[in-house]
């Protein structure tokens, strides 16, 4: 492997020191002198007809700036996929689930905007609603959208070879089916946003999200602003996990609410709204056929999807495909049939959350692996190895395995964890399980169709040379992005980490469709890595033109520059350079020109200097319908782990170790590699055993609290043993892939299948609490 | 979410905090951790106009042993200050026990026992061990004082008997005989940060080490409207040599008590399956502790 100075490395997150003393700021801290605050109308009722709103009360309270409905913002149709605009920013005609938004008010503080919300009087005629999705799917069902028969929000339909035929020649068929709940994705920083229009109609956008650029886009549509207008700026984000990945009604609302007093409006989401908003996993139902000959050789795998999506489209169209795409691998098959299908309901809408579409599925699939595996009394772990994809495969639906360590993740977990004396040989309540996996490294085409760079980045160096600065519209949401780019920029330029300086997050800056599939160090990696070639080249230009040597022969590292090795006969450059810097308190020094003095002297003879660079994805994937879902420059890989241990007596699940090994590619950063290793597996193991968004018979949410929702606390936490697995991706940036959302596929079915080691129980549904066990175990001794 | 508007009132000895109760009554809570009280005035199901904290009223926050033959907890102890306590984790286990596993350590710093008790939830974890302690709860007003037993406090969801012009100041409990042992466990999701499905405190009381039981206190917390003792199941174990078999009667005898509900957190068919299972580990330990009880 390369010898690098600033990658690969453990260097600390460059936004650490201002997290750690408190002084990073959220959206929520900013403020601007004059702002209003607002609040938002939702619906009480799951499915109803608007018969008229009155809002003379509400605008009549003293304090009370202003207020919106759909009279006022007129009914631009939006959505995330143009090919399902199904939203307006305001409800009109009629409401869809409880929690749709229906008017805005803008007003001198808090406590008044929301009185003012109370005063607005809406009179409703009920409509039948339909919360489960088998039920939506049913003939005379309560239709939710005229334009959409049935109910049926999107369907899906993909066959790879004939499946039929090749499952009547396999030795052995198992049928399974899966049901996980509707999750919430519980980041701890609420939606919040501040939005103010300049004198020129320009808008600027503070907003807590992952993607800058999609909203702009939105807004500029839905308010009919230009979009050279709108300006998004993301500050720290506390968390998205794939809910802030569209624009929300509350981005909209400020914006709408500011042009209309031309005051600041800040806006925020409770924790109860969050839950309304929602955009978080779907409710998937998996029903799968999986196909092998009696040596463990996979053949056939038929699956079909059911989701709850709930009253709009967000990313439903995109999740739908993915629940079929992500199993085309790890492992070979002859023939993969898919039939999906997304179904409108009362609730409140599903959207992308981390392992975006695959989770629910991958879970399912590799509890049926087991389940094969056991009756063919094949060790599972020798049946993955036996089945699994290597280096330079193309999966049955033509996504490429540019780079695969799917086997040293595998073998790796295997020794990590000490399987083979584990397995088969643990006391009865003590299980083990494995499980595999992969994801994407950034979605191979943007969400609206286009020929757009998916990231570009500026980085410009200070006149004094000591300082590069990387200008990206990229977003920090706590995974590490900024540190990431930095370590990108600080090796390509060969100067220390501690001379870049990051500013990101901001639509002014650069282009980058923003945090999600997983994209950021791939994508944001290659336009960073790009221009900071860009100005070591240029730099190395003005040099060899002033030491008369050729450019090849400089090299940049550490922050010093060698001619062919050596330090060269640079004493002009070192004069010039303290000439004009005289007084000042740190001198160039030492035996070597430094990076300051090079790029000191380019910027003499050329100007500021400026780096750009550019990416986008060539093109991918099959030309089949929908073959655009799944298609990625890469693919990371895992495979996890698990042992539990069960009490036999309640049901009790303790989770006692978790071995995790994901291939990354080249690890930028060690430690936050692990660190979304580590995270992938807490969310897993939430959704394995606790998480479930509950709704009443009316469809108002049950637990819209951390209280009562329950992510997983540090104790319900095992440590992890990661181990990072580097092959190296010919399609990444030094060799770099995803790891922020591959890592989870494997925790949910490494958990069931530990569990059905330790009880002999297959547990079917999720989440599984202590009750859903007991229950499960107390059955099998009855029957 | 917004708190409502309400007058605070921050009395700084116990007389004016009473005086000011027997004022205001009925318009005025007591604030204490505020865990329960800052809560329910968000969701606005509590709207008190005026709030009396009584953090600045002296003693209130004190654990008194006295001499050999008791403790005196005042109102306004912290879940954490009983959880760390030594000579509550050596002697009133069950209490120090149930503490600590009330919230989390955020939580625990802030919430006590008095506003644990008059919040009075079905499910709370400190009324259990309090009730197998025999605990008093010394209430006063402006007016006067009484003491009311931990067995009959709790009169329903959310109700205690306790008047809006009263304070709960102390919690009185003797100290057990000697060869006794407690417990407390709670059933929740997840593993700490939870709110139980049940939870069960017991004390055993054994003629000696390898005597018969002489006596015994069982009560459960979320199987009922209020938490309730278990007597028939005590009856049961008295004057018996502790046996896993007769743990196992008396799990079983204690789930003919009790009358849980179904909720999003667990069924009713759950709830009194755990019960049996937890009443007999509940004695098991009890009985363990109570064999290597030191004077
Ligand atoms: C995140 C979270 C987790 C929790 N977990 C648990 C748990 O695991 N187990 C559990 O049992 N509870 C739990 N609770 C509830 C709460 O923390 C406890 O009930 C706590 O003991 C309440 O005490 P407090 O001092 O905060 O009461 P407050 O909120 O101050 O008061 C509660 C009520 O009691 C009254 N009151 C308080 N002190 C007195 C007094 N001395 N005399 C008269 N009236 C008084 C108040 O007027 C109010 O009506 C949790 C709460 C939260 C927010």
């Amino acid at each position: 492997m390369k010898d690098f100075k600033v990658l690969n490395t453990r260097a600390p997150r460059i936004d650490g020191p201002a997290k750690a003393v408190g002084k990073a700021k959220y959206a929520d801290d900013l403020t601007m002198p004059g702002a209003l605050y607002a609040a938002i109308l939702q619906s009480p009722l799951a499915h109803a007809k608007i018969l008229n709103i009155d809002t003379s009360k509400a605008r009549k309270l003293p304090g009370v700036k202003a207020v919106v409905t759909s009279k006022e913002a007129g009914l631009v149709r939006y959505g995330v996929s143009p090919a399902r605009y199904d939203e307006t920013l305001f409800a009109h005609e009629k409401v869809r689930y409880v929690g749709d938004e229906i008017a805005a008010v803008a007003a001198v503080d808090l406590a008044t905007a929301q009185e003012a919300v109370e005063l607005i009087k809406v009179d409703y005629e009920e409509l039948p609603a339909v919360f489960d999705m088998f039920e939506a799917m049913k003939e005379g069902a309560p239709q939710i959208h005229d334009e959409f028969p049935g109910n049926m929000n999107a369907e899906v339909h993909q066959e790879f070879g004939d499946t039929d035929a090749a499952l009547a020649q396999c030795d052995l068929v198992v049928d399974h089916t899966f049901l996980n709940k509707r999750q919430d994705a519980a980041f701890i920083e609420p939606h919040s946003c501040l939005a103010v229009f300049d004198l020129d109609g320009r808008l600027t956008l503070h907003t807590s999200t992952q993607v800058p650029h999609y909203v702009m886009r939105t807004v500029a549509m839905v308010l009919g602003i230009p979009v050279g207008n709108v300006r998004v700026v993301k500050p720290y984000v506390g968390g998205g996990f794939g809910p802030k990945c569209e624009a929300t009604p509350l981005e909209m609302s400020a914006a709408l609410l500011a042009r209309t007093t031309g005051k600041p409006v800040k806006m925020n989401y409770t924790r109860e709204q969050v839950f309304l908003h929602s955009r978080a996993r779907h409710q998937f139902y998996a029903e799968m056929s999986l196909g092998v000959m009696k040596d463990g050789t996979m053949v056939a795998l038929r699956n079909k999807a059911v989701l709850d999506g709930g009253a709009y489209t967000s990313f439903g169209i995109a999740t739908v495909y993915y629940s079929g795409s992500l199993l085309g691998g790890p492992y070979k098959l002859k023939a993969m049939k898919y039939d999906g299908y997304r179904v409108y309901t009362n609730k409140p809408t599903c959207g992308a959350q981390r392992g975006h579409g695959g989770v629910a599925h991958r879970a399912a699939f590799e509890q049926l692996l087991d389940m094969t595996a056991e009756k063919l009394g094949i060790d599972p772990v020798e049946m993955r190895l036996k089945n699994i994809m290597a280096t330079g495969d193309v999966t049955i639906n033509e996504l490429d395995m540019s780079s695969l360590g799917m086997k040293e993740c595998v073998e790796a977990v295997r020794d990590g964890s000490d399987w083979k004396n584990k397995k088969g040989k643990l006391p009865k309540g003590k299980g083990i399980g494995m499980a595999c996996g992969f994801f994407v490294s950034g979605a191979g085409y943007p969400i609206y169709r286009s020929d757009t760079y998916h990231s570009t980045v500026v980085i410009k160096v200070s006149e004094d040379g000591g300082v590069a600065t990387v200008l990206t519209g990229s977003a920090e949401i706590g995974q590490g992005s900024d540190t990431t780019m930095a370590m990108i920029a600080a090796e390509t330029l060969g100067i220390p980490l501690s001379h870049v300086r990051v500013v990101s997050g901001d639509t002014d800056l650069s282009v980058d469709l923003g945090a999600y599939s997983s994209r950021q160090t791939l994508m944001t990696g290659h336009a960073t890595k790009e221009a900071a070639e860009q100005i070591r080249n240029a730099i190395a230009s003005y040099l060899a033109e002033e030491m008369d040597c050729s450019p090849e022969s400089i090299s940049f590292s550490d922050g010093i520059v060698k001619f062919d090795g050596q330090p060269g006969n640079f004493q002009h450059i070192r004069v010039q350079y303290i000439k004009e810097h005289r007084g000042w308190t740190d001198p160039p020094s030492g035996e070597y020109l430094t990076f300051r003095e090079a790029a000191r002297l380019a910027y003499l003879k050329g100007g500021t200097l400026v780096g750009t660079g550019k990416y986008k994805p060539p093109r991918l994937g099959g030309s089949y319908k929908g073959a655009a879902v799944g298609t990625s420059p890469a693919y990371g890989c895992s495979a996890q782990v698990v042992e539990v241990s069960v009490d036999m007596e309640t049901g009790e699940i303790t989770v006692d170790n978790m071995t995790d090994a994901h291939d990354c590619g080249l690890a930028i950063n060690r430690t936050l590699v692990e660190g979304q290793m580590q995270g992938s597996l807490s969310m897993g193991l939430g959704e394995c055993l606790f998480e479930e968004v509950k709704f009443d018979s009316r469809g108002r949410v049950l637990n819209p609290s951390l209280g009562e929702y329950r992510i997983p606390t540090a104790l319900d936490m095992p440590n992890v043993k990661s181990i990072i697995v580097e092959s190296s991706e010919p399609h990444g940036p030094y060799g770099a892939k995803e790891v922020g959302e591959g890592a989870i596929m494997p925790t949910i079915p490494a958990i069931l299948n530990a569990i059905s080691d330790a009880t002999g129980i297959r547990i079917n549904e999720l989440p599984v609490t202590s009750e859903r066990l007991f229950m499960a175990l107390k059955n099998k001794e009855n029957a | 979410m917004l708190l409502p508007k309400f007058e605070y009132h921050e009395p700084s000895t116990l007389q004016d905090a009473l005086n000011l109760l027997s004022e205001l009554g009925g318009n005025a809570k007591v604030l204490a951790g505020g865990t329960d009280l800052l809560v329910r005035m968000k969701q606005k199901i509590d709207r008190p106009s005026h709030v009396i904290s009584i953090a600045r009223v002296p003693g209130l926050d004190a654990i008194i042993p006295r001499n050999g033959h008791g403790v005196t907890i005042g109102g306004a102890v912290s879940a954490g200050a009983i959880s760390r306590h030594e000579l509550l984790n050596d002697r009133f286990l069950p209490l120090a026990l149930a503490a600590g596993r009330l919230g989390a350590p955020m939580i625990r710093n802030r919430a006590t026992i008095g506003g644990n008790l008059v919040n009075a939830r079905p499910a709370a974890d400190l009324p259990p061990p309090c009730m197998v302690l025999n605990a008093e709860f010394k209430l006063k007003s402006a007016s006067g004082e009484r003491e009311v037993a931990a067995v009959e406090f709790f009169r329903g969801p959310g109700e205690a008997d306790i008047e809006p012009n009263e304070l709960l100041v102390s919690i009185n409990v003797e100290t057990p005989m000697p060869w006794t042992g407690g417990s407390y466990i709670k059933l929740g999701a997840r593993k700490t940060l939870e709110i139980s499905m049940v939870n069960v405190a017991a004390l055993i009381t054994l003629q000696s080490p390898d005597g018969v039981i002489t006596d015994a206190r069982i009560a459960l917390g979320a199987v009922a409207p209020t938490p309730v003792r278990a007597y028939a199941a005590e009856e049961l174990l008295i004057g018996e040599k502790p046996t896993d078999e007769l743990f196992e009667r008396a799990g079983m005898t204690g789930v003919g008590l009790c009358s849980p509900i179904t909720d999003h957190r667990g069924t009713m068919e759950y709830r009194c399956m755990m019960i049996e299972v937890l009443v007999k580990r509940s004695l098991k330990q009890a009985v363990e502790r109570a064999k290597s009880w030191k004077p």
